[in-house]
């Protein structure tokens, strides 16, 4: 009978202990070695929520890792925090929309991505892709969302057909508005819109608002999607204009009415997903392009906006019934929906932050 | 003319080994502060080119002749009234508080003071914030008070004082365990000496130990005022949006338009005003406390 020397059970006990580990967290050995780690900035509330279910099990399948980075306030904060720091960043995908990835990739910090190299995007429709210079696409659509006026039915006593009634005193204090930062200043565009104008004409949505806060309408201000949801959720204000994955998580507990359909107003498409941040360990790079490429299968695309209430942009995707009323048949498009340029108002909204604190933000205090 | 002697005396050089011991800390700050804020300074002379991130090339002073406008004289305003009004509460708050804990001579007293104050310091902040929302937000269960004092729950002067609670719960703690240490710093033996004269519990509080307090309330002010009107997060959740610090608009041109410059220069402007604000308030120590508890 052979007797186990003392280092010969040391190493047994590490490499026993190596490989309870790998168990423990779920890793397989051989795959476990070949992971890459990623680190992705995701949205809070629900986004994080279902990105977490999507990667867990992504994770036992592939070896990758991944670590999370939540977006703090608007997306457009994340490119603020790149600016500093680049090229030394850490990150390898970021969820983003329109404005944020324009931006980006203004920047040259995007990766392009290929059908070749990401089966899942070919059956998604070109028009949602954010292109650069030379027409390669640099986004990953996942999400078709909008924004929207939209009011809580148990708070709100008549219906609202037009938005001018806002200014109505059963409303004083009960609208919640982004600031016009926010959503790259798509409420000052619908109250432009609302008074003739558009985003090149946008005087007429500041005299609207001038007068809905001189009535004091406004009763707050918001900055990102927990926000708005505290702040229709609670009760604190019955009356809105905001995202629809917002909208959707308050839609979950209150009844509301989202006013994607207006006579004289329009509702706001825009895609979200995510952009591949160059790195120069390609692959990292070819790791975080799995992953989208798992977000764009029908399958985890269907899963992934379900719970959002966005819209999927594979279509072969089934979309949450709950948003059918909110979303537009083809032939409504051209009647209720708007597609903004948002490289123009990215562009403005520096002078827009500065016009809302000089001019709104007092107007709001003093009623 | 002993301190004639002391002024004329030659100053104290320090040696090799005193600097050698100086010298790691004195590099961490010149890293970790200087040179941020000598790089903020110089990153608010910087133009900002509109849709594009942080700053171009060139000099120009626009980020602080923007700022002249009145508007916002009015946020500086409201960043240091509140953050005035509420450091001077949290005094009258955390006075009593200090120094029943430094004079008590029962034990379970002194503890729970103690836990009271140490338990608002680690409980979080933000926690902290969200209950005060929830109680006192204007759907609230307590937001009838604002109806009492004649502020409607759904104004904007209702947010201010919610900011102000949520402030309370930040500064009370750190100034009363501040004012601890001074309460225990005065020797009870003169307020025992003035009792044994025949002198007031009342009259000994206000002319013995306050005055001797001075300097350490003064500091307990500074320190919570400094706290006030640096604080973001507070303004950020009770504000509604509506009642915004400086610190708030600095946030959102760093982060939100990524206008770098425009908010340096608003922090710089910050940054001299505290500085000035410090200085008076040192000043007024001065003038204020008695020469034996001068600093």
């Amino acid at each position: 009978m052979s007797r186990l020397s003392r280092r010969e059970l040391l190493k047994i006990s590490a490499a026993s202990g190596l490989g309870s580990a790998l168990s423990l967290a779920g890793i397989p050995h051989a795959v476990a070695q070949q992971g890459e780690q990623l680190l992705v900035v995701m949205w809070g509330a629900a986004w994080i929520e279902v990105s977490r279910k999507i990667v867990d099990a992504y994770v036992v399948k592939t070896g990758d890792k991944v670590a999370w980075e939540l977006h703090a306030g608007g997306a457009m904060a994340i490119v603020a925090k790149v600016k500093p720091a680049w090229p030394h960043v850490n990150y390898n995908l970021i969820s983003g929309w329109d404005p944020v990835f324009r931006a980006m990739i203004k920047e040259d910090w995007v990766e392009p991505v290929t059908l070749d190299e990401m089966p899942a995007l070919k059956d998604i429709p070109p028009v949602f892709f954010q292109k650069n210079a030379k027409g390669e696409l640099m986004t990953v659509p996942l999400s078709t969302a909008g924004a929207f006026w939209g009011y809580r039915t148990d708070l709100v006593d008549k219906p609202i057909e037009s938005i001018e009634q806002l200014l109505e005193p059963r409303f004083k204090g009960k609208l919640c508005v982004p600031f016009p930062v926010n959503l790259t200043g798509l409420l000052m565009l619908t109250l432009a819109m609302q008074r003739g104008g558009n985003e090149r004409n946008i005087e007429p949505g500041w005299g609207f608002l001038k007068e809905l806060a001189e009535r004091g309408q406004i009763g707050r201000v918001i900055n990102n999607n927990s926000e708005f949801i505290n702040a229709m959720s609670s009760g604190e204000t019955s009356v809105a204009f905001f995202n629809i994955g917002a909208w959707t998580q308050v839609r979950k507990q209150f009844p509301v009415k989202i006013m994607s359909k207006i006579k004289d107003n329009k509702g706001f498409l825009f895609n979200e997903g995510f952009a591949v941040i160059k790195q120069n360990d390609p692959k990292k790079v070819a790791a975080a392009k799995r992953l989208a490429n798992h977000f764009a299968t029908p399958e985890i695309n269907e899963q992934y906006n379900w719970p959002l209430g966005e819209g999927p942009t594979n279509p072969k995707s089934k979309a949450n019934p709950d948003i059918a009323d909110v979303f537009y048949k083809p032939d409504e498009l051209a009647q209720y929906a708007y597609i903004a340029d948002f490289e123009y108002m990215a562009s403005q909204v520096d002078g827009w932050a500065k016009r809302w604190e000089q001019e709104i933000a007092p107007l709001i205090r003093r009623s | 003319m002993s301190s004639l002697n002391e002024a004329a005396a030659p100053r104290p050089r320090l040696s090799a080994f005193q600097w050698a011991l100086l010298a790691p800390g004195a590099v961490l700050l010149m890293v970790l502060l200087v040179a941020p804020i000598a790089l903020m300074a110089l990153e608010s002379f910087r133009p900002f080119v509109a849709g594009r991130v942080g700053s171009g090339a060139g000099w120009t002073v626009r980020n602080y002749t923007e700022l002249i406008e009145p508007a916002y004289a009015f946020y500086f305003y409201d960043t240091f009234r509140i953050g005035f009004i509420v450091s001077a509460i949290a005094l009258l708050l955390a006075t009593p508080l200090a120094w029943q804990a430094a004079r008590t001579k029962r034990r379970a007293t002194r503890v729970s003071i103690f836990g009271l104050l140490i338990g608002l310091l680690f409980m979080s902040l933000v926690a902290r914030l969200y209950a005060i929302q929830m109680t006192w937000g204007s759907t609230g269960p307590l937001a009838f008070f604002g109806t009492l004092i004649g502020v409607p729950a759904r104004s904007s002067g209702y947010a201010a004082i919610q900011v102000a609670i949520g402030l309370l719960h930040f500064v009370v703690p750190m100034a009363a365990m501040i004012l601890i240490g001074t309460f225990q710093n005065i020797s009870p033996r003169l307020e025992e000496a003035a009792a044994s004269l025949g002198a007031a519990r009342w009259r000994v509080a206000l002319t013995v130990t306050l005055p001797l307090a001075v300097p350490g309330l003064l500091s307990a002010f500074m320190i919570a005022f400094a706290m006030c009107i640096s604080n973001f997060v507070v303004p950020l959740i009770l504000g509604r949006g509506i009642v915004l610090f400086t610190t708030n608009l600095m946030y959102v041109r760093f982060s939100d338009v990524a206008n770098f410059p425009s908010g340096a220069a608003i922090g710089m402007i910050m940054f001299a005003l505290a500085g000035f604000v410090v200085y008076a308030l040192a000043g007024l120590v001065r003038w204020l406390a008695p020469a034996e508890a001068r600093p």
